[in-house]
């Protein structure tokens, strides 16, 4: 039995490789219900994540239904974006037949008639022209082939052909795809699993599509040259240009009409002086309905998605009566005491706490469409290649250094100057990285960083810290804390006690204290604490009065500090206590000091 | 219980021999080489012996895989006398090698006595937590399929954490697995690293950082309370907690805040042993809890 379920694990390993190979080309293809653009990629960690999560010992005595239906369970909980959780209701449909062990070809009919079942029942409004519909013809082809062979992955493989006929008949049921040109994404993902499976037998390829950017840029030139360039000119390069486009190339559908129908006029337009004008009309329609379709009111924004646990099984009616109301593209899946949700909405945060009511949130993720959208519209869109990273923005050289030790993914070391927004805005973008947290170590970095934030193409999660310590503070602590998914990072900033010490550069009294001009001065919890003549006297004067049972104190050096060992001068005033001196090379201040 | 059922380990359980409670309980000795040389567990040759060397005298050690002659020799010597053999085994990905060499013998033995191989997926206290609770099993039963079948939800139950202050010790074996993130850090961090036995990779990961024993003793309280919550488990059937005797301050603390918050059966204070020393490093210590 081993050697059958190391088989089966193979096939879905291979199946998993060769759809990870071609997600670009599903992401490319996605429109519906609105322009995510990573249906290849949720699809993708989907199945990867349900093959991650198999545990490497299994029992001696697992059957081939029960390692399915282990499959299916990870991958329902591994389940990502819309195509994600409809692919893995369809398996679990599958695999509750399955699990009887018997896969004749007349038991995986039943198995492909309840995994249909269990799909379309799971998505709230489930529409035709989607993944669903592919699902559906694949079980009224098998059953209608049925007879002819008795190999059930054979049947599957000889409905292929069918289902690339239906993916192709996809934008004839849902006019948005029509507009965009393009075929379900979820369906070609579907199919390209199948396809996945075939190639166990013979190898395929997957044709590539056109990137939208491009076929944005060419809609674009097409509509510029109908609606300025041509009156004006004779003779246009853009013209010759486009009569020598090969649009047999263009394997958008609705590009590819766009682009026969400007080639016909131009080569037609002596001969047709009566129609010319309202044909150019047409075309320039037809340009301004194929950009437009790129660009819809995305009515909720947010992409969300939870599971949720109980100790007792939870009702999944009310459940869903608790939060229909607060978008669409709804999809509760699960049983028992585990249900996963699928929503977009414009309150993300509702949507949690009104969950939060059935049980314990164990996962949630919450996606930026109005981002991904963006990202995928551009011309210089992002592939990205991290889930997520840590991204601090600090100066001074040791600082950096120490951050990128603690485990940061990319330390931005500004010195003097403050990074303007579009510093922030080409940082953020090259790090592809769907998601970010955020951390600056001046509160007066925060405006650009949240303005940045808002143009660049990643769901960006700002953390409010305002100087180098909390940015060591947030990096330090349980590390599963430091997640996108787990808000409980941005209250960490405030885990070390410590102080900052500067010169005055001029008499003052704030905050109740005097401090001379040249007088070494200590701020703690953003106020003036205290002042002396000298900067061991300040620093020595401040531990005393803010130690309670801390045993390490730290001194960070600033950039201008020369030749002072203060660590070592601390430690004979204070001999119990563990010192250690660190090059931080802020410009700020002068010493950064910490009391742990 | 009717069978006679024999339990075979190895020396890093994180406890002493003496603390096992079974009868019928042999277990064998890792090897540790020391440049050329091999050195076993001894009245001399102890955990402490070898941390100090590595703080005096900056020696580097390694371990070895346990040996497959003195294996089949144990099983050899006992195969008359027992009708069910258990080898509860140092988790397969921590030494794949150790754990081969156990499913070959149980090959070797197929014919003569049934052999139960558990992998543990862990090491130190973890593989003494499984152990423990394993003997409470056979109590009950001596039936082989429902021993297997408890015996996984032992590993599958079963959390350690360790603190390492230097991490380079690990790395050095081979074995840091994803806890390679804590490594080399300018600021001197105590890294809390973790093996989790609901974790199918069985590798080690990076559970968080800290700068001072107290706090990475409150943080290593708060992943198991989050963990018991996560598993549902209002309570912890063994804890053992074990490390270098030259950190007894941490240590105590430690074993003082898990008394305090963490709702537990037996918690036993451990010891480490020769090959223990190498994982842990100077100044290392790990609490490893059983939640079934």
């Amino acid at each position: 039995m081993k050697n059958e379920i190391a088989e089966i694990k193979n096939a879905f390993d291979n199946i998993s490789k060769y759809f990870w190979r071609h997600k670009e080309y599903v992401n490319r293809l996605n429109v519906f219900p609105v322009p995510d653009g990573d249906t290849g990629l949720n699809i993708a960690l989907t199945i990867q994540g349900a093959l991650a999560n198999i545990p490497v010992n299994l029992p001696d005595n697992i059957l081939p239904g029960d390692f399915l239906k282990l499959i299916s369970d990870n991958m329902l909980l591994n389940s990502r974006g819309c195509s994600g959780v409809i692919l893995s209701l369809f398996f679990e449909g599958m695999t509750e037949v399955l699990e009887n062990n018997d896969f004749s070809r007349e038991n995986i009919l039943k198995a492909i008639e309840k995994g249909c079942v269990t799909a379309y029942k799971g998505t709230d409004n489930p529409r035709e022209g989607t993944m669903l519909t592919l699902m559906s013809e694949l079980k009224k082809k098998y059953s209608e082939i049925m007879t002819i062979k008795e190999n059930p992955l054979e049947l599957i493989i000889d409905c292929i052909p069918h289902l690339k006929e239906t993916l192709d008949k996809t934008p004839d049921m849902l006019p948005i795809l029509k507009q965009a040109g393009v075929v379900d994404s979820g369906g070609a993902g579907f199919l390209i699993l199948l396809e996945g499976l075939e190639r166990e037998f013979s190898s395929r390829k997957i044709p590539e599509t056109l990137p939208l950017s491009v076929a944005l840029k060419i809609n674009s030139l097409l509509k510029d040259l109908l609606v300025k360039r041509y009156l004006r000119k004779k003779r246009s390069d853009t013209g010759t240009l486009v009569q020598n486009l090969g649009a047999g190339n263009i394997t958008n559908a609705r590009l590819h009409n766009i682009v026969h129908n400007v080639q016909q006029y131009l080569k037609n337009r002596t001969h047709n002086h009566n129609n010319k004008y309202q044909a150019r009309e047409a075309l320039i329609k037809d340009t301004k309905e194929f950009e437009s379709s790129w660009n819809p009111d995305i009515r909720y924004r947010y992409c969300t998605e939870l599971t949720v646990s109980s100790d007792k099984n939870i009702d999944s009616q009310a459940l869903k009566e608790q939060i229909i109301n607060y978008g669409d593209s709804l999809i509760i899946s699960g049983r028992g005491n585990t249900y996963k949700i699928h929503i977009h909405t414009n309150k993300p945060d509702s949507v949690i706490k009104d969950i939060s009511l059935f049980g314990n949130i164990i996962f949630r993720k919450v996606d930026d469409m109005k981002k991904q959208h963006r990202n995928f519209i551009s011309y210089d869109s992002i592939e990205y290649e991290k889930e997520q990273s840590i991204f601090c923005i600090v100066s001074g050289e040791g600082f950096k250094k120490i951050l990128q030790s603690l485990g940061a993914d990319y330390v931005y070391d500004y010195g003097k100057r403050k990074p303007s927004v579009k510093k922030l805005v080409d940082l953020l973008n090259s790090l592809k990285s769907k998601n970010i947290i955020a951390a600056p170590d001046d509160g007066d970095i925060l405006m650009s960083l949240k303005y940045a934030a808002s143009l660049c193409k990643a769901n960006v999660f700002i953390v409010e810290s305002k100087n180098a310590i909390s940015l060591i503070s947030l990096l330090m602590g349980k590390t599963n804390e430091i997640n996108k998914t787990n808000f409980l990072f941005r209250d960490r900033i405030n885990n070390i006690k410590h102080f900052m010490i500067s010169k005055s550069a001029k008499e003052s009294s704030v905050d109740g204290v005097a401090v001379k001009k040249g007088d070494f001065f200590v701020i703690y919890n953003g106020k003036i604490f205290l002042s002396e003549k000298t900067l061991k006297d300040v620093a020595a004067e401040a531990i005393n009065k803010l130690l309670n049972d801390e045993s390490i104190i730290t001194v960070y050096k600033g950039l201008h500090v020369k030749g002072n060992n203060l660590a070592a001068g601390l430690k004979n005033k204070f001999p119990g206590l563990e010192f250690e001196e660190y090059y931080g090379g802020q410009t700020q201040y002068h010493y950064y000091i910490t009391l742990e | 219980m009717n069978k006679r059922i024999l339990i075979i380990s190895a020396d890093n359980l994180g406890i002493g021999i003496d603390q096992v409670p079974y009868q019928h309980f042999e277990y064998l000795k890792y090897p540790v080489l020391v440049g050329e040389k091999e050195y076993r567990e001894s009245e001399t040759y102890s955990a402490s012996w070898l941390l100090e060397r590595f703080v005096k005298e900056k020696i580097t050690a390694k371990s070895s895989s346990l040996s497959r002659a003195e294996m089949t020799d144990l099983i050899e010597k006992n195969v008359n006398n027992y009708d069910l053999i258990i080898q509860v085994v140092m988790g397969s990905n921590m030494s794949a090698a150790t754990f081969n060499i156990a499913e070959e013998v149980k090959e070797k033995f197929k014919d003569l006595i049934p052999v139960i191989n558990i992998d543990s997926r862990q090491v130190v206290g973890g593989t003494g937590a499984v152990l423990l609770r394993l003997i409470d099993i056979i109590k009950t039963t001596d039936d082989d399929e429902t021993i297997k079948k408890q015996a996984g939800e032992l590993v599958t139950n079963t959390f350690s954490y360790y603190v390492t202050p230097d991490l380079n010790y690990l790395n050095r074996g081979g074995r840091i697995g994803k806890a390679k993130a804590l490594l080399g850090s300018v600021l001197r961090v105590l890294p809390v690293i973790g093996l989790m036995g609901d974790d199918p990779e069985g590798l080690i990961i990076p559970v968080g950082q800290g700068r001072t024993f107290k706090q990475v003793n409150s943080l290593i309280i708060n992943s198991i309370r989050e963990k018991m919550n996560e598993k549902k488990a209002e309570v912890i059937t063994v804890a053992i907690i074990s490390g270098d005797e030259s950190k007894r301050d941490a240590i105590d603390d430690l074993k003082r805040e898990f008394e305090g918050s963490i709702p537990c059966k037996n918690l036993i204070y451990g010891k480490l042993h020769l090959v223990e020393a190498i994982y842990m490093g100077p100044g290392g210590y790990s609490v490893s809890v059983c939640m079934k």
